[in-house]
């Protein structure tokens, strides 16, 4: 019987967990990682990669921030870092989860194109069992050509060097016939996924930011498998039906406005603002954000290379300018008219590019912004009614605007 | 201009060197490059025959730069883009802007966005330390930054020019060191702001003249009556504002030891004087400690300022807290329990640029030294 895509992400999902909870039992090692980080040499080395941010994204959702938050500060951390590192540190001192949590790790992968915030939590977190940390350095994408190719250079480097570290780590030679064939289903993942995001251009749209956001889950954790590039082509396969059939996330005659939306979700609001959103007849299309796993590996090229350029090369990791350029792309792509701006006090890696990105993106597009500050996981620091009439603010503008 | 300086003009001009740098300028037809904090090798930029100056942040009202980042972000690098954007941008030429920190990066990039006239390079300074690509990757940027600057400048500079100029900061930093040590030993010669007013004022002007000033500040040091005095070391990035030293002076805490960048960090910062200069300036990243606390880790800050306290015999930590770094904030609450279980006394100073009242500040610290056996304050 074939799978639908649902049921394929809680088989892949539930899997990968059981595998990761056997891993030691299996003489496998657990290797924590960044969300965005050449995970496909742990998984060429067969160490199961585990994302503390995932775990605390369940746990957020779950509305457990503001609870796990507190406790974190009893132990002397202050209010305002990264809620996925605040929740995680909490759920170390307490347990706390909706999940069955988290395997302990053996080894850290630190990649800092995401942000250098989870270098340091991977730290606090390496000194309770004394294990290693491998920091993969990716200066910023900087603009001119001559040096992103001195980057590129810079990063190879240290994937050899990553190559090493893992060596050591499990005793045993890395191999990179296994590491072409990892590219291979990593490469043919990404674009389906990015497939997937895209199908947000047909009117109406068959998705929203929500439904790449739960798709998104797959690309981040089980890249580089064959079970990635299935889950994928299912889930093409589901939404091009949708799009067949005229089947929107609002019908045609109610989807008036097409958001982009800017940043990280506020996780523990995200099917309110579906619904609240929706109520307006608008519909988040995508952001920067998911986007973020679709790379372009280029198989002809030494895997290390192409590794490095897509990872080097992430939103997160590119100029103010960049980041523009790309999201221009996107409203042009998805026929956007309208921009909801989150200022996230806890991911400043990716919102102290926001104002300068909304001056740049409302002139560019004559499209005006709602921006409203947040956090993506501590209730504490939402405010209900602000947020909602700031919301029926901006679409009564919305509408002002119409021709 | 900076060459004839007593100690008390060096206080006032560190409080507020811009005027004095418009004027000099003016004098000398020079460019002015800026930079913040974290290991952008100034000797390059001086051998180009510009002045570097290092930007500390204003105490000046915050107009614009909330506009451009949250209440939450880094109070200095908020500070340091007010500067820039409301005060004192159109003194500057070109800026190289180093890359340390999520903060940085984009501090970088929005300057580069505001100045779109102005000369703006970014030095990506290396997030890692201990593997041999670091290495290849500081040189590589110092090469770059080499060639950024003569294309901008359209001069070529020469092995001669950048030992030139290396030869002027090392000697800015062993004067510092030998002031240092003498105030280490003898507190009642100088006060701890006057220390650190030398410290600042050192990486905001030209050295070859502020030297000069340097070596007379230095050999008119007087002994005066040292007793009284409580020595302790002094740990954080920077200490802001220097009105706080003034609170140390009051009380009689002598600073015999720092990791600040407006210090200690800076005065490591000696370049070795054999080989090529890219080669020395690429093995005085690795010699000195880092400008961002984003390399350390705890243990390694740890054994520092064990270190520091052993040798220095002080009797307490003092702890500089930036509002809202989280390099510090990550690390502090292991710090913190490390050095209690060391059996130090540590005392942690929250402060912000732009902080206007330090009457916490003063009853904190108070509070802590009369706490200290002795009751010497």
């Amino acid at each position: 019987m074939n799978l639908t895509s649902k049921q394929m992400s809680k088989k892949i999902t539930d899997e990968y967990m059981d595998d990761a909870f056997h891993a030691h039992e299996k003489g496998k090692l657990i290797g924590y990682s960044t969300a965005i980080s050449p995970v496909e040499l742990f998984v060429a080395h067969d160490i199961i990669p585990i994302y503390p941010e995932n775990h605390a994204v369940a746990n957020l959702t779950a509305k457990k921030g503001a609870e796990l938050c507190s406790v974190v500060e009893s132990m002397g951390y202050t209010n305002h870092l990264c809620a996925y590192a605040r929740s995680d540190l909490a759920y170390r001192k307490t347990g706390i989860t909706v999940t069955k949590g988290i395997p302990e790790p053996d080894l850290f992968l630190a990649c800092n194109a995401q942000c250098f915030t989870l270098t340091k939590w991977f730290q606090v977190l390496a000194r309770k069992g004394n294990l290693p940390v491998f920091v993969f350095d990716t200066p910023e994408h900087v603009m001119d050509s001559n040096t992103r190719k001195e980057i590129v250079k810079y990063c190879v480097l240290q994937l050899k060097e990553l190559i090493s570290f893992l060596e050591e780590v499990t005793k045993r030679k890395f191999d990179y016939d296994r590491l072409k064939e990892v590219m291979k289903y990593s490469a043919e993942s990404s674009i389906l996924y990015k497939k997937f995001l895209d199908m947000a251009q047909y009117k109406p749209s068959p998705i929203s930011i929500f439904d790449a956001l739960i798709g998104m889950a797959i690309a981040v954790y089980r890249r580089g498998t064959q079970e990635c590039v299935d889950y994928y082509q299912t889930l093409c396969d589901e939404i091009q039906a949708k799009v067949d059939q005229g089947i929107g996330v609002l019908p045609k005659e109610k989807e008036k406005y097409r958001l982009y939306w800017e940043n990280l979700p506020v996780w523990f609001k995200f099917s309110d603002h579906a619904k609240l959103l929706g109520s307006y007849g608008g519909v988040i299309l995508t952001s920067l954000y998911v986007h973020a796993w679709s790379f372009e590996f280029d198989l002809d090229k030494d895997p290390l290379v192409t590794l490095a350029e897509n990872y080097v090369s992430r939103f997160s990791n590119s100029t103010i300018e960049d980041r523009a350029d790309m999201a221009t792309e996107l409203f042009k792509k998805y026929s956007m008219n309208g921009m909801i701006m989150f200022m996230n006090r806890s991911c400043k890696a990716v919102s102290f590019a926001v104002p300068t990105l909304k001056e740049i993106l409302t002139k560019r597009t004559g499209i005006p912004a709602l921006v409203f500050e947040s956090d993506m996981g501590d209730q504490r620091f939402y405010s209900e009614t602000q947020i909602r009439t700031r919301i029926e603010a901006y679409f009564e503008t919305l509408d002002r605007l119409q021709p | 201009m900076w060459d004839n300086l007593t100690i008390n003009e060096v206080v006032e001009y560190a409080k507020d060197p811009y005027p004095s740098i418009r004027k000099w300028i003016k004098d000398k037809g020079k460019k002015v490059v800026g930079s913040t904090f974290a290991d952008v090798p100034e000797e390059v930029i001086h051998a180009f025959g510009f002045l570097p100056v290092t930007i500390m942040g204003t105490n000046k009202p915050l107009k614009k730069a909330p506009s451009h980042l949250p209440d939450n972000a880094c109070s200095l690098a908020r500070s340091n883009l007010e500067l820039v954007l409301s005060y004192e941008g159109d003194l500057f030429d070109g800026f190289v802007l180093p890359q340390v920190c999520d903060t940085t990066q984009h501090l970088s990039d929005i300057w580069r966005i505001n100045f779109p006239d102005k000369y703006v390079e970014s030095y990506l300074a290396p997030r890692q330390a201990d593997r041999p690509s670091a290495r290849y990757w500081v040189k590589e940027e110092i090469e770059r930054i080499i060639s950024s600057l003569s294309g901008w400048s359209g001069k070529k500079i020469v092995e001669e020019d950048l030992w030139e100029a290396i030869k002027i900061h090392n000697e800015n930093k062993t004067l510092l060191k030998e002031i240092y040590e003498i105030k280490k030993k003898n507190p009642a010669a100088l006060t701890n702001k006057e220390l650190f007013a030398l410290m600042k004022l050192s990486q905001q002007v030209d050295k070859a003249e502020l030297n000069q000033s340097l070596k007379k500040i230095k050999n008119s040091l007087q002994s005066g009556k040292n007793n009284g005095y409580t020595d302790v070391i002094l740990v954080g990035i920077t200490c802001d504002p220097p009105e706080i030293y003034d609170l140390f002076d009051e009380v009689r805490l002598n600073i015999v030891g720092d990791t600040l960048l407006v210090g200690t960090r800076y005065i490591q910062g000696i370049v070795p004087t054999n080989g090529n200069p890219i080669d020395a300036l690429t093995e005085r990243h690795f010699r000195r400690g880092f400008f961002s606390p984003i390399h350390d880790n705890v243990y390694k800050n740890f054994e520092e300022v064990k270190a520091l306290y052993k040798e220095t015999q002080a009797r307490a930590v003092i702890y500089v807290h930036i509002e809202f770094c989280e390099s510090q904030e990550y690390d502090l609450p292991d710090l913190k329990r490390m050095i209690k279980n060391e059996g130090i006394l540590m005392h942690t100073l929250d402060t912000e640029y732009q902080t206007l009242s330090l009457s916490h500040v003063r009853t904190r610290l108070q509070a802590f030294f009369e706490s200290l056996k002795g009751g010497s304050l």
